[in-house]
């Protein structure tokens, strides 16, 4: 029993970034078309070759990115695209909480720059291996150093690598397809963003905040200008789950 | 090619995500956070992105919202990719073959 305990949480630093970045793997195919989409969506909007990799690569936030880039004015409407973003990505705070536990073994000049690359799939896949190496080394000491930064590391360098290269690479395409309403590729942006509430949802109940963001959103969208209906929307269903949620 | 209004938002998005990235680590690390509370995290971004694409629920044109409902039946089921290319197909082909307005 020893002896296991040792081989799981004996790591060997090298191979412990090639292991996070052989997870990666799978996550990376799936990112590969909404980066492609994304680029295109970006460039369709007024966005340059360099400023697409400027966005993905500094955000490095799917959901934010193709919202803002869904709203996207010239000049952009700045206040708007961060507060926007500010929603989006709210849930990073209860991420970053969740996973914070595991990182008090790592000094801050080490877990801040590490946290950048916390999205939401390196988030849940070191969580897991995390929680798996604690199950199996047990013990608070295991605990503490179950969170593999190294892993973590590898998983992000796959992930940050797919999205930053991908969506650049859309850039370069949209240009060669055209308008891209003309041939229906507009359509691409509600299709991911349903798929992507497909992946969020729960139960109805859960889900019924969605519904009053929608019905707030459009008929903010109908009576008020520019995009301030998405603020009203989100804000509306917000306010929802907040009466609806059990104290 | 570069344009600094442009640059300007990108770099301030990004403050914004990373604001979001290390605050849970800093700020509510150490805290216990109330169920309801984390019920509305929970809904957040869900209401943001449906908000989001609030106006192609409302169109005027029959073949978006066909194309619309199209692609709504194949998020229900369908992986990304499908969904996109369902999506993408029905908007380009309803626009050629079903001219007019809703309503």
């Amino acid at each position: 029993m020893m002896d296991m305990q040792q081989t799981a949480l004996a790591t060997v630093p090298q191979r412990e970034f090639g292991r996070g970045l052989r997870a990666s793997l799978p996550v990376m195919i799936g990112f590969v078309p909404f980066a492609l989409v994304l680029g295109a969506q970006a460039s369709g909007k007024g966005f340059g070759k360099v400023e697409v990799p400027l966005l993905t690569g500094l955000n490095f936030g799917g959901g934010s990115e193709f919202a803002a880039v869904g709203l996207w004015t010239s000049p952009p409407n700045i206040l708007l695209i961060v507060g926007i973003t500010l929603l989006v990505n709210s849930r990073h705070l209860l991420m970053g909480a969740a996973l914070a536990p595991w990182l008090r073994h790592l000094p801050p000049r080490k877990a801040l720059p590490s946290l950048f690359f916390m999205c939401d799939e390196s988030w849940a896949m070191a969580l897991a291996d995390a929680k798996r190496r604690a199950a199996e080394g047990g013990g608070a000491e295991g605990h503490e150093a179950a969170f593999s930064l190294r892993y973590f590391l590898g998983l992000s360098a796959g992930l940050y690598g797919t999205w930053v290269v991908f969506t650049a690479l859309g850039a370069w395409l949209g240009p060669v397809l055209g308008d891209v309403s003309r041939w229906g590729f507009d359509m691409a942006f509600p299709a991911v963003f349903l798929v992507l509430l497909r992946g969020m949802w729960k139960t109805a109940r859960e889900a019924l905040p969605w519904a009053i963001s929608l019905a707030a959103a459009a008929a903010a969208y109908l009576c008020l200008p520019g995009a301030w209906y998405v603020p009203a929307g989100a804000l509306a269903g917000i306010a929802a789950a907040w009466i609806g949620a059990r104290r | 090619m570069i344009d600094l209004t442009t640059v300007l938002a990108i770099v301030l998005m990004a403050v914004t995500t990373y604001a979001t990235r290390i605050g849970g680590y800093l700020l509510l690390g150490d805290r216990e956070l109330s169920p309801r509370f984390l019920t509305v995290m929970d809904a957040a971004p869900g209401c943001v992105l449906i908000s989001v694409i609030a106006p192609h629920f409302v169109s005027d044109r029959r073949a978006d919202l066909a194309a619309l409902a199209l692609t709504l039946l194949a998020a229900s089921r369908l992986p990304l990719l499908p969904t996109v290319l369902i999506g993408v197909a029905s908007a380009g082909l309803l626009r050629q073959f079903l001219p007019g307005t809703a309503l």
